[in-house]
């Protein structure tokens, strides 16, 4: 699991209002790297949500110096594109698991997948 | 059709494809070859990449319908299929030619070396699109673009094969096996070259119909949509493909298959789009498995994602996905009831367009529910179940069927709140049809409830 696909993830365990953002608990992480793309990190920016991205780093231990705003005209910076990409797509989490912050729920992720499923009761 | 030929100077494509698939592939030859003006293209490799192609032919010839005169007796019959389907000698040669040349040019392609220097001295200007229709739904669009070049020397005799299809009114007088062999014998004797079954250099396309009497050489051994790309097929890598271009894909997007199997749809999207996410989803470990060799076989790990989950409750927050393409289960291979449609729209994802690909009766299922929705419970004009379009499987009727739809769609919503689902259906969606499944594309916003 890539922090990108981390960063839109969140969840519906019956009765949670906020299941977001899941937490990380990592066994296995790997670091690939990963062609860099500069137009698509700076179309994906928009889409996150800047503190869960950051504070997933951290847990990581990837988080290198990333600010904890996010900076401004950031497209034409391409020192921070890149290291936005390296958190977004370079680091995986391959075994471990995802904590939903509010009902505990566990999501395991294994072989790089996250498993989402719920249950029938926790729907 | 007038048929613009400049002297031997001309190349000539046609490609076949799927039934169902002629808007597409129109609409992405205009697209991608600019074939409606008048411009320069880089050769060969524009023309190979056609993605809602089945197979991609040399144009040999194009001609009016072989018709053979009643009552006539064989001999007489072979010399006319002859002589009208061979003609001339010099076209046979230059044709070849230019084959072995396209040949050269494609095989250099597939080793990927750096071809964009030499190409750009041999560029081709498209001329026209032209668009024949058959009865047998193997239409043909063809491509005329002029060769600026000479082609290098003559290859020497070669070995061939035809390969027939014959249909209308010459199909009674004659199986495919012996018009095969009445042009093949015809051929030989014209251009000298030998009959090889088995392992021939050059296949000879024959394509004779009521219409038309079309010859070509294939430019590929394997058809256009054998992608070298994908590992592990699910859906028929065209019928994805154009999922992928009905869902009008933006930079910037997030694109979900909340039921991705193999992931397919997301992988003929991502061919075509930089810089967009692509997320699919599956509950099935087998499935995702091979997404995933599939993801990295076609090296999309930085943009193609993947989640074990329910596409009943997607663990997305609102507002996050931009578009959702989906080949549902078709109820038929997989299992599943067809209350899944009416089931399905009940996810988290919010304001989004929904592209399904639809099996005639989940089409009807679905068709069923959105009519009770915007038509209100009180009026039954649209949701009498003789006047539902359910789809009949003639390609012909695809049009009327469309805007059948369409005026379902834009009779005024009455009682919206009794949308089962908290969705309503929102107009300016487009359906077609592929191989009898019903493919449409519906387009749903998540109302408040």
């Amino acid at each position: 699991m890539k922090l990108l696909t981390h960063n839109m993830l969140t969840s519906h365990v019956k009765g949670v209002t906020k299941g977001y953002p899941l937490l990380i608990k990592a066994t296995e992480v790997k670091v690939n790297e990963v062609d860099f793309n500069p137009q698509f990190v700076s179309r994906m920016i928009p889409k996150l949500e800047w503190s869960a991205l950051v504070q997933a780093a951290d847990e990581l231990g990837h988080r290198q110096d990333l600010p904890v705003e996010l900076v401004p005209e950031y497209e034409k910076n391409e020192e921070f594109l890149k290291k936005v990409h390296r958190v977004l797509l370079e680091v995986e989490v391959i075994e471990g698991c995802l904590r939903c912050p509010e009902s505990g729920r566990e999501f395991p992720i294994s072989r790089g997948i996250p498993n989402m499923l719920l249950n029938d009761d926790e729907v | 059709m007038a048929e613009p030929r400049s002297e031997g100077t001309l190349v000539r494509y046609y490609c076949t494809y799927g039934k169902g698939m002629e808007p597409f592939l129109i609409d992405e030859v205009k697209r991608k070859l600019a074939a409606e003006d008048v411009c320069q293209i880089s050769g060969i490799d524009r023309v190979s990449e056609l993605k809602a192609a089945e197979r991609l032919f040399l144009l040999l010839k194009k001609d009016s319908p072989v018709l053979l005169p009643a009552h006539t007796n064989q001999a007489k019959a072979s010399s006319v299929l002859q002589s009208r389907v061979l003609g001339d000698k010099d076209q046979w040669s230059s044709a070849v030619m230019t084959w072995s040349r396209l040949q050269g040019e494609l095989s250099g392609l597939q080793e990927g070396s750096g071809r964009n220097v030499d190409n750009t001295a041999e560029d081709l200007t498209v001329q026209k699109v032209e668009h024949g229709t058959t009865t047998e739904g193997r239409d043909e669009t063809l491509l005329q673009p002029s060769l600026i070049k000479p082609e290098p020397p003559s290859p020497a005799a070669v070995t061939f094969r035809i390969s027939c299809k014959c249909t209308g009114s010459l199909s009674r007088y004659y199986s495919q096996q012996e018009v095969s062999r009445v042009i093949g014998v015809g051929l030989s004797r014209l251009m000298g070259w030998k009959a090889d079954l088995k392992n021939p250099q050059l296949e000879v396309n024959v394509y004779l119909s009521d219409d038309n009497c079309l010859v070509g050489f294939p430019l590929t051994r394997l058809p256009l949509a054998n992608r070298s790309y994908i590992k592990t097929t699910g859906l028929r890598s065209t019928v994805a493909w154009a999922m992928a271009s009905l869902a009008q894909i933006q930079p910037g997007f997030c694109v979900v298959d909340p039921m991705c199997g193999v992931g397919t749809i997301l992988i003929e999207a991502a061919q075509e789009h930089q810089d967009v996410c692509f997320l699919g989803m599956d509950i099935d470990d087998g499935q995702l498995k091979k997404a995933n060799e599939n993801v990295e076989f076609a090296e999309l790990g930085n943009r193609m994602h993947l989640l074990k989950a329910s596409s009943m409750t997607l663990p997305l927050p609102s507002s996050t996905v931009d578009a959702v393409v989906c080949d549902l289960p078709f109820g038929r291979k997989f299992g599943t009831k067809t209350d899944m449609a009416a089931n399905l729209p009940q996810s988290s994802v919010s304001v989004v367009p929904w592209f399904f690909l639809l099996s005639p009766q989940l089409s009807c299922v679905l068709k069923k529910l959105l009519a009770q929705k915007d038509t209100g419970p009180t009026s039954n004009q649209e949701a009498k179940p003789g006047k539902q379009d359910c789809p009949s499987l003639s390609l012909s009727s695809t049009k009327q069927q469309t805007s059948q739809i369409q005026q379902g769609v834009q009779s005024p919503p009455t009682q919206e709140t009794e949308a089962p689902s908290g969705l309503q259906h929102t107009p300016g969606n487009a359906s077609t049809q592929l191989r009898g499944h019903r493919w449409a594309s519906h387009k749903y916003v998540k109302m408040d409830t």
